[in-house]
Order: C-alpha cells, then structure tokens, then sequence
C-alpha cells in the first residue's frame, strides 16, 4: 500500500487519465491501422490476411520508389537551405537593436499562414496567365511565363520551396531564443581577443546552441516523411509523380484507389523510419551526445 | 376512491403519453447526405426537401450537406452507421459499398414503383450490381464541345467531322493566334480522364471500347494504342488544351471558363455540368456560344458518340431502419419531372439531371434552348446507339485512377504509350481476377 502512495508511483495517477485517452484515441487506433499492413482491406468489406504481400509489391512498385527518393531529396533540402538562412538570419539579427521585433515578426508571418493560403499566394504569383512573369511577359520581357508547379524538373524544388518559405520563420525564432541565452560574456572575451564575427558564430553561438540545433535537426528528419499538405495542394504529387512523396502517395492508394492494405503498408515503412530516427537520436543521448 | 382516481388519471396520462408519441402521430424520419456547395444546398432544401415534407404526412426528409461527403460517408458507413440515402460520386464506390453488404438492394421498390421504366435504360443497367438493382441515377452528364459561336461565324468555321477536319481547324485557330481549347487540370487532376475518355471513344470507337470493358478486347490492341498516341501528339507536340501541356496543368475551373469567354481559346472540351458557368460566362459578353458533340477522330469520321456519364448515385443504406420510406423519398423524384427539371434549370443543368424519359414538351420557355437541345439530341442519339463510354461511370477503381494519373507518366515522356497501355490491360485483368467490374448494360 506505502508502495502505490509513494511520491514516484503517484505521478502515475495525474497521468493515468491523459494516458487512458491517448491509449483510445491514439495507440489503438495506431496499431490496429498498422496491422491493416498484412492485410487487402479496401476501406469498405472483408479484410483478408495476405502475409507479407503488399511489402513485397511495394518494393516492386516504381512510384513508391520515386517517392522514397523525393522524400530523401525533400530532407536534404530541409536540412540545409532553411536551416543555413534560418541561423544566418537568426545570428545577424540578434546584432540588431531597434526594431527587431518587426523583423522577427516578418520572418515569423509565412509560418502564421495556412498552408492552403501560403500555396495559392504561390499558385498565383507564378500563374501562367496572371502571375508576375506573366505580367512581365506581357510587358514585351523575353521569357517565357511557365509555373514552375507544372513542369516535371522543377516540380518538387518549387513545392518545396513554398514549403521551405512558409517554414524557415520558425527556425529563426527559435535559433533566435537559444542565441539570447548565450552567456554576453563570452561575446565579451572573444572581442577582446579580436574575434571576427563568423568565428564568434562558429565557436560561441554554434557550440551554445547545440542542443536547440541538434533538434530542429531531428524534427526536420521527422517532418520531412510524413509532409503532404504542400505537394497535395500544389502539385497532388504531379506532374508524372515527379513531386510524389510517400505521403501522396499514401493517399491515393487508400482514398482514391481504395487499396487500403496496401496504403497501410507504406504508413507503416513511415513508422518505422521514425521509431529509428527517434532510436538513433536516443542512442546518441546515452552515448552522452549533448543533444 | 381518492387513490383510485389518482390511479386512472396517472393511467390516463401514461397513456396518452405513449399514444401521443406512437408512430400514429409521428412521422419517419428519412436523413440524405449530400455533398455540401453553398449554391445547391438551398436549391435542393427549398425545392426538394420542403416540397417533398409538404406533399405528405407520414416522412419528414432531412437532408443534411457534409463536407467531403466521400469521407464522412465511408467513415460512417463502416461503422454501421450513416444516412438512410447513401449518395455516392459514381458506381465504383456503389459497387466497393455493395460488395461489402452495406447496401440495400432495391429490386423490390424497382419492382414495386416501375422505376426501370421511369429511368433512360443505360442509366438504370448502371446500378444492377449481381443482377439486383442497388443505386439509382441522381445526375447524368457527358462530354461536349463548346465553342465560341460569334468567332465561328466571324471567321468561316465550321464544326470538324473527321479527324482531317479537326486538325485543319486546330491550325487555323493557332494561327489566328488563339488556344484551340480551354482546359486545365489545376484543383482536379482527373481531369486527364475526360480527354481520355473521349479520345478512347472517338478514335478506337464505342464499339471496341464496350469490348474492352467486357473483356472481349485489350486496353493495349493497336486501336487504344492509337488513341492515346494521338491524344498525347495533340497535348504535348501541338499543345491543343490552353497552349502547351504546362499551361494545361496550371489552369483550374474559373481560368479555362474566362479563357473561353475572352476569346483566348476558341473552344473547350468539358462535360455538360459546366452549361451553368458558360451561361454566366457569356452573360456580359457579345459573344454567344453553343456546343456540339466531340466528333469521330478518324479519317472517314462518322456519327458522333455521346459519351454515357453518371455524376451521382443514390442508394439505401444497409443500417437504414426506414428504407421503406427512403424509397418512397427517391421514387418522389423519379415520378415528378416537373421538380426534377426546375431543379435541374436552377443550374442549367449542370446538376440534378435525373435521366429520366424527357420529350420535347417536357421543357417550358424558361430552358435555355442550347441545354433543350442538349437534352432532346442525348436522349435521340444514345436511344439510336450513338453512344459511348465515360471512365469514371465504367472503370473499376484502380484502373479507372490509372488511366489519368499515369497519363501524365506518358505526356512527360518518361513511359511509352504501349506501356502505359500493357500496364493498364494489367489492372484491369487484376479487377477481373477480384470481381471488380462496374456492371454496363448490353450494348
């Protein structure tokens, strides 16, 4: 009975009530569409075990592959243009004394929009018929005004531009709140040894932000899988899959073909990708990574 | 006698309590998911649901408009639930819901009200699934050609026969510096599909197209091939559809509609819901417009084929409690042409085109004359047999996603046509292996 009172078993109780919820409406619910994976349901009847089938197909399947390879593009893009104008901005902008906050609020408003506005605000400046080069175009300028959303070679680097626009304001605040808690002193000290202004960035501000850089680095791997809204909206995965990620590709398998068995298959390699990301990050953290 | 009184009056309230609440009082309620759309949803309350409610005592029909009906409905459906009327976009989904036993056959009220009679033969043979009728038409649509009447006239044009005709036009419209069609897939990318269709219908013919649907024939003969052979030549080598395959792509409904209107394209190929838009289009324009249906491309040409297009369906829920009632709901409908027609003008018929046997003098003064006209002509052409075959009205689900998302896979040139087609063939034999097939009445 003194074990069940005890102060670290009662922590239990405040969060047995979120956790009892969560175990409902979330990890049940979770495993049970993970189990789907093994199975040919299509969303409406019977559901027939068919083993390791639809793994199998997946590896077969040219679209999903050309997903797989998008989704590694769109992380590599995430991990280092938003990230490197994220704390280029962040850093020069901690210099800034007057008006800062206008300029974090302006980094910061892409975010602020929802996705379907920040992708049709894009849709429209790159418009064919109405857009800016459009607009140049008619204006007698040589070029040739062609949205780059519908072009196969471009396709993927302009969703995820959008994307990237609508996300780097976040990483500057946070970039921003990690530098204001690096101690002054230490700016204090490399000035008077003469440091330069990168050599304070690389050996004070990078080092003391680690632990902040080191995560966006993880929710950036983590994000970068499940991404749909802005290929959805922007492109639906087009044209000719040439901006299909894995998260597309999901849906048209459940909710347009209505090979849900097949669709859970793939939420499951995404589920996967991300206990190891998570894992790795854990390892690095008892191996005694500051991170 | 102080607690025998009170004991026949707490009786006599009891009683009338239940009495009062019993069914002899009460009506059925009979609940309609529809899809919501500001524009429709009053037209279909005001003009259906409330005309409907006042007509008798005994069933109160509420309709209730979801958004991302197909979603909502699926979700609800599975669970056991969801409406008394099931509306669903197309036979592909009555077949997936029917297979599951959620649905109702509606044989006996078929039977019992004549509905077989009441409904255009192809539209009822649609929703025979395993030789019981399961979903009834809600809306009817096809294919057509649009064109700008004003400029055809100003410059000498006609409407093309043949295939030699119909390139020969396209070139005179580009060189007078216009698009040949108004289209875009933006904000629907199956669009792809309806070019498909016709092209499949228009090249290969009805024929060899009924013959492929029933397994007579390969999606990947020479004659499909072919087809889409040529629609790929005239979407991505002489960009027919708004100027190029990238321009195509970028435009959405409002774009390919002020296009049209503004003379930047000459004509537009789209199905008959767009009539309402192009009326409102042309409404401040000095323009005129009209349609035609999309010719035979062959050499020799032909008799134009109208293309056999459901846009919803209606069926009763396996779960319902009230299907008796439900039927009497959709049998409301299908009696009463008069509600049908004035629903169907509010949209210029675009929506609520129940196919049902219209003639001539079915239609008052307030049609528009080019939709009568559509009307009449449909009804004449597909009762001779000119008639072909819509994808997303024939086609099994996987096949019917792939021949217009992988159509893109052919336009970027990244597949070949006879590819594209063997895998197509694929499909299609897998949605036979499985049962698949959307019912097509015998042609």
């Amino acid at each position: 009975m003194k074990f069940f009172l005890s102060k670290s078993f009662i922590a239990w109780y405040f969060i047995l009530p979120a956790f009892v919820i969560h175990l409902l409406v979330v990890a049940t619910p979770s495993v049970l569409s993970l189990a789907l994976c093994l199975t040919d349901w299509n969303g409406f009847g019977k559901i027939n075990y068919v083993g390791f089938e639809n793994f199998i197909e997946l590896f077969d399947d040219r679209y999903f592959k050309k997903a797989v390879k998008h989704n590694i593009i769109w992380t590599v893009i995430f991990l280092t243009v938003p990230i490197s104008l994220a704390l280029t901005c962040a850093y020069l902008l901690t210099g800034i004394k007057k008006g800062q906050l206008i300029y974090r609020l302006v980094f910061f408003f892409p975010y602020m929009l929802a996705s379907i506005i920040s992708c049709q605000i894009w849709k429209y400046i790159v418009h064919p018929l109405h857009g800016i080069v459009a607009w140049f175009s008619k204006k007698g300028f040589d070029i040739d005004p062609v949205s780059p959303f519908t072009m196969k070679e471009t396709s993927l680097y302009a969703v995820a531009f959008v994307d990237g626009w609508h996300f780097w304001g976040f990483l500057v605040v946070i970039y921003i709140t990690g530098m204001y808690q690096v101690d002054n002193s230490l700016y204090e000290a490399a000035d008077i040894e003469g440091a330069t202004k990168f050599q304070k960035f690389r050996y004070i501000t990078l080092p003391m932000i680690r632990p902040i850089f080191i995560f966006t680095l993880m929710i950036i791997i983590i994000w970068s899988i499940p991404t749909f809204d802005y290929p959805w909206i922007l492109t639906q995965g087009g044209p000719a899959y040439s901006s299909e990620v894995l998260a597309t590709n999901l849906y048209s398998h459940a909710f347009e073909r209505f090979n849900v068995g097949y669709s859970s298959a793939i939420g499951t390699l995404m589920f996967l990708y991300v206990i190891i990301i998570v894992g790795i990050f854990g390892i690095l953290r008892k191996l005694g990574w500051e991170i | 006698m102080f607690i025998k009184n009170y004991f026949l009056k707490l009786f006599l309230l009891i009683f009338s309590i239940i009495f009062i609440s019993s069914n002899v009082f009460s009506k059925t309620t009979v609940v309609w998911w529809a899809e919501a759309n500001a524009d429709r949803d009053p037209v279909f309350q005001a003009k259906l649901a409330d005309v409907f409610n006042a007509s008798q005592n005994e069933i109160e029909l509420v309709m209730e408009f979801k958004e991302g009906l197909n979603d909502v409905l699926r979700t609800a459906m599975v669970a056991g639930e969801g409406p008394d009327i099931v509306e669903t976009p197309g036979p592909s989904y009555v077949k997936e819901y029917q297979e599951a036993g959620m649905l109702q056959s509606m044989q006996g009220y078929s039977d019992q009200y004549g509905w077989k009679d009441l409904l255009l033969p192809w539209s009822y043979n649609a929703g025979v699934f395993d030789g019981e009728f399961y979903s009834a038409p809600k809306t009817y649509e096809t294919m057509v050609m649009l064109y700008n009447k004003t400029l055809f006239e100003e410059k000498g044009w006609s409407i093309p026969t043949n295939l030699p005709e119909y390139e020969a036009l396209a070139a005179e419209i580009k060189a007078a510096g216009m698009n040949v069609f108004s289209y875009g897939s933006t904000g629907w990318q199956p669009t792809h599909e309806h070019l498909a269709g016709m092209y499949l219908n228009s090249v290969a013919g009805p024929d060899n197209f009924y013959k492929a649907l029933i397994g007579e024939k390969k999606w990947n003969d020479p004659e499909f091939v072919s087809a889409v052979e040529l629609l790929r030549k005239h979407m991505v080598d002489e960009g027919y559809w708004s100027g190029s395959l990238e321009n195509y792509y970028a435009l959405g409904w409002d774009d390919f509609h002020a296009q049209f209107g503004n003379r930047g394209a000459a004509m537009m190929t789209i199905g008959t819901w767009t009539f309402g838009a192009t009326v409102s289009t042309f409404a401040d324009k000095s323009d005129d417009w009209d349609w035609a249906p999309f010719p035979n491309l062959t050499a020799e040409g032909g008799d134009p084929s109208y293309l056999l297009a459901l846009g919803t369906t209606l069926s009763i829920n396996g779960s319902s409690e009230n299907p008796d009632a439900a039927a009497k709901v959709m049998d409301f409908i299908f009696s009463n042409k008069a509600i049908v027609l004035d629903m169907a003008n509010d949209f210029n018929f675009g929506e609520f085109v129940v196919p049902l046997k219209f003639s001539a003098s079915d239609f008052g003064d307030n049609v528009n004359p080019k939709v009568k006209r559509y009307l009449i002509e449909f009804a004449e052409e597909t009762g001779k047999g000119n008639y072909g075959y819509t994808t997303w009205t024939f086609f099994p689900a996987d096949p019917g996603v792939h021949i217009w998302k992988d159509m893109e896979v052919v336009w970027a040139g990244d597949i070949s046509v006879e590819d594209y087609m063997y895998d197509h063939e694929k499909l299609w034999e897998k949605a036979r292996k499985k049962n698949q097939l959307l019912p097509v009445g015998k042609r």
